[in-house]
């Protein structure tokens, strides 16, 4: 039971994290159609905008003005960047992003030094929430969550519940109609790619101060991220949130699991057998327990291509 | 035009009067010096780049200066393979990586291949941070040396240092990530049980640099309820498992390989206090000349790898200080033989070669995380302060079995 609980809370935390990161990448996929490779980098510059910005004006400041300076970036990639490339397809924004990418790590190398800066949450808010089980729980895992949640109700209502939501939809199903209806299209694409960067940049300003801030945090993060948007369904902003909690839950449980493909025919009595042969037969859950939401995809792809909440296309 | 010409034909005879001197030394550092694992490339770099100064300073080699060339493998076994090929071509004759055991494997493994096909072009291999048993086991050859401590030098320094300071108790939590740095750490930590009198309580491998949340690690070592945690984590792995631990408000001692990477003890802040660490160098352990020397030549005390790093090339200085090439064509193998029968002295103790498997016999540095040091790590007020010196004969492990060398015809 003690198992299961604190698995589970571990699970939700770690997952509205990555819903945090990947809302921004679903949001720019599902309206735009482009694949932001360099999503998981405007996580890591909104870790590091937030270190400088507070370094001087205090950890609040920080976390108010990296998504504002990141979304503006990520504005001027829409507007500058990415129109030179949209003629070929979407490999080319794939490649022009991917380019991004790794131009921005270099870049954060050069400014801030190959070793992870000092940010740290304001000490105020290093306590622990409660105690479960005689281990503490950081009150800053439930904040994590909490932005995650308010993040998510936000995006929800404005998509579905306001003009401004409707006008984005319809920029995204029928550009041609509602620019007729004199709308400003090209201006909505780049408010949603700027609010989709705004995102990610709000994420690791947040997250940047309980996990280390280095120059390898986007790369880390940036996969699973992908890996989340696919198994949620591209585009689909529940899905994502479902995706994010499943890939939590999954990881935070399989550590604890010594299970291994010896220990589940040992149920049929062939557990010596199998042990006997070593290798594969004696790999333990907990070892492979990164692995997991990448066999969650290969699952997810084969049974439902579209993504767990995606609309077939 | 005519001062061109002038240039030109002045250039075209510097050129050719150093062709009539000897033969330079080529070093190449074949690192990653892009890619995630730039922080620590980079300072192997600088370590050899010291050390190659100072050989420099000292006249050089052969007559000349010694040259040395940075190649970036970019944290991966195929680039250091292709970076090594470019660095044949370019005449290199010893080679130096230290960021990786699987690019040491690599590296071996080409070095091998290349000297049995190159007969008179050798090239030797100083790996000064590849810790993976197999390269001074399966892998062990003639021209590879390694010059830094391996799992279980480390394992049992500590053991020994912790036993001695009280703080080892008597259930120990070894958790590691699964690859053969990890798992020799995970084999070295039960291996001392019965030396260290303790128990490993539960052992855990998990993916290298690829876990973000570690709250449910902390989750199983809690229910474990170890007193100390043995970890060869290095980067990531080993602050994020450090700072769960720590949120979690549980009680253990860590004991570490990585701890003085840099970053960690800034970011870890107060949860790094009392964790233990052993390695090849602490500036502490000493008696401040060699930081203080190193410092007047780099702009910075040595930090991380930079320190044992520059032994090495301290090494190599005296080995080429006993052969002598009348500035004729250099002979690799002889150079490795030299390097073989050398004893270096370092602040710390001896370092020297054991000719069975190149493994050298090193001291080994037990620290812990204290508050005001002599030397602050990350511009913070914490840093190591020196628990003990294990002497390189009581640090070093039997020759493994599996270590088959082929030594040069002589």
């Amino acid at each position: 039971m003690e198992f299961a609980i604190i698995s589970t809370l571990n699970g939700v935390t770690y997952g509205l994290l990555l819903f945090m990161v990947s809302a921004g990448l679903t949001l720019i996929f599902g309206m735009m159609g482009v694949l932001n490779f360099a999503h998981a980098s405007f996580y890591m510059l909104g870790a590091y905008i937030a270190y400088a910005v507070s370094s001087v004006f205090g950890f609040w400041v920080g976390i108010a003005v990296a998504p504002v300076v990141v979304g503006l970036i990520g504005m001027a990639v829409e507007r500058f960047l990415l129109p030179r490339v949209h003629a070929h397809g979407h490999a080319h924004e794939l490649l022009l992003t991917f380019g991004l990418a790794l131009i921005i790590e270099e870049l954060i190398k050069l400014f801030f030094g190959d070793f992870p800066v000092n940010y740290q949450m304001p000490g105020g808010m290093r306590f622990s929430a409660f105690s479960i089980f005689g281990a503490d729980y950081p009150f800053y895992r439930i904040f994590i969550g909490g932005m995650a949640v308010v993040m998510f109700t936000a995006l929800w209502v404005l998509l579905t519940r306001t003009r401004t939501g409707i006008v984005v939809r319809a920029a995204e199903r029928l550009p041609a109609m509602a620019e007729a209806l004199g709308h400003n299209i090209p201006m909505v694409f780049m408010f949603v790619f700027g609010t989709g960067a705004a995102l990610a940049g709000l994420a690791g300003a947040v997250a940047g101060a309980f996990y280390p801030t280095n120059p390898n945090m986007g790369i880390e993060l940036g996969v699973i991220v992908f890996v989340v948007v696919v198994v949620g369904g591209l585009g689909s902003l529940k899905g994502s949130l479902v995706a994010s909690l499943l890939i939590g839950l999954f990881s935070s449980f399989a550590v604890g699991l010594d299970w291994s493909l010896a220990s589940l025919l040992g149920v049929i009595g062939l557990g010596d057998w199998a042990r006997s042969f070593g290798g594969l037969m004696t790999l333990k859950l907990s070892s492979i327990s990164a692995t997991i939401p990448f066999a969650l995809m290969l699952i997810v792809l084969l049974v439902r291509p579209a993504g767990l909440m995606g609309e077939r296309n | 035009m005519r001062r061109i010409a002038i240039i030109a034909a002045m250039s075209a005879a510097a050129l050719n009067t150093t062709a009539l001197h000897a033969e330079p030394l080529k070093v190449g550092i074949i690192e990653s010096l892009s890619g995630a694992q730039t922080s620590t490339g980079r300072l192997y770099a600088n370590a050899v780049k010291y050390g190659v100064e100072r050989i420099n300073e000292a006249g050089g080699f052969n007559g000349e200066p010694v040259s040395v060339t940075e190649y970036d493998n970019a944290g991966g076994a195929p680039d250091a393979a292709d970076k090594f090929r470019k660095a044949v071509g370019d005449g290199v004759d010893i080679i130096f990586q230290g960021a990786s055991s699987a690019i040491a494997g690599q590296l071996t493994e080409d070095v091998r291949k290349h000297n049995i096909r190159n007969p008179g072009k050798e090239v030797i291999f100083i790996n000064l941070g590849g810790d993976a048993m197999e390269l001074t086991g399966q892998k062990c050859q003639f021209y590879h040396f390694r010059y830094t401590a391996t799992a279980p030098m480390r394992v049992n320094a500590m053991v020994s240092a912790m036993k001695e300071a009280g703080e080892l108790g008597t259930k120990v939590y070894s958790i590691n990530q699964n690859y053969s740095w990890g798992q020799d750490m995970q084999a070295a930590v039960a291996a001392a049980a019965e030396a260290g009198g303790y128990k490993v309580v539960d052992e855990v491998l998990h993916d290298v640099n690829k876990i973000q949340d570690f709250a449910p690690f902390v989750a199983r070592i809690k229910s474990a309820a170890p007193d100390t945690v043995f970890t060869g984590n290095w980067s990531n792995d080993l602050l994020l498992l450090m700072k769960a631990v720590g949120d979690a408000g549980l009680d253990v001692t860590f004991a570490t390989a990585f701890l003085d990477q840099p970053g960690n003890i800034a970011n870890a802040g107060k949860t790094a206090l009392g964790h233990y660490i052993a390695n090849n160098y602490d500036n502490a352990a000493t008696d401040g000349k060699f930081a203080e020397t190193y410092k007047k030549a780099t702009g910075h005390y040595p930090i991380f790898v930079e320190g044992h790093s520059a032994f090495a090339l301290g090494a190599l200085q005296q080995a080429l200080g006993k052969v002598n090439f009348g500035g004729g064509d250099i002979n690799v193998t002889k150079i490795a033989l030299a390097l073989e029968n050398t004893t270096y002295e370092t602040p710390l103790g001896p370092i020297s070669v054991r000719k069975e498997d190149h493994q050298t016999i090193r001291p080994v540095v037990v620290s812990k995380v204290v508050k005001n040091p002599k030397y602050p790590a990350d511009e913070t007020d914490m840093g190591f302060e020196t628990v003990k010196i294990i002497a390189g004969d009581k640090a070093i492990y039997p020759v493994q079995d599996s270590c088959r060398m082929e030594r040069p015809k002589e």
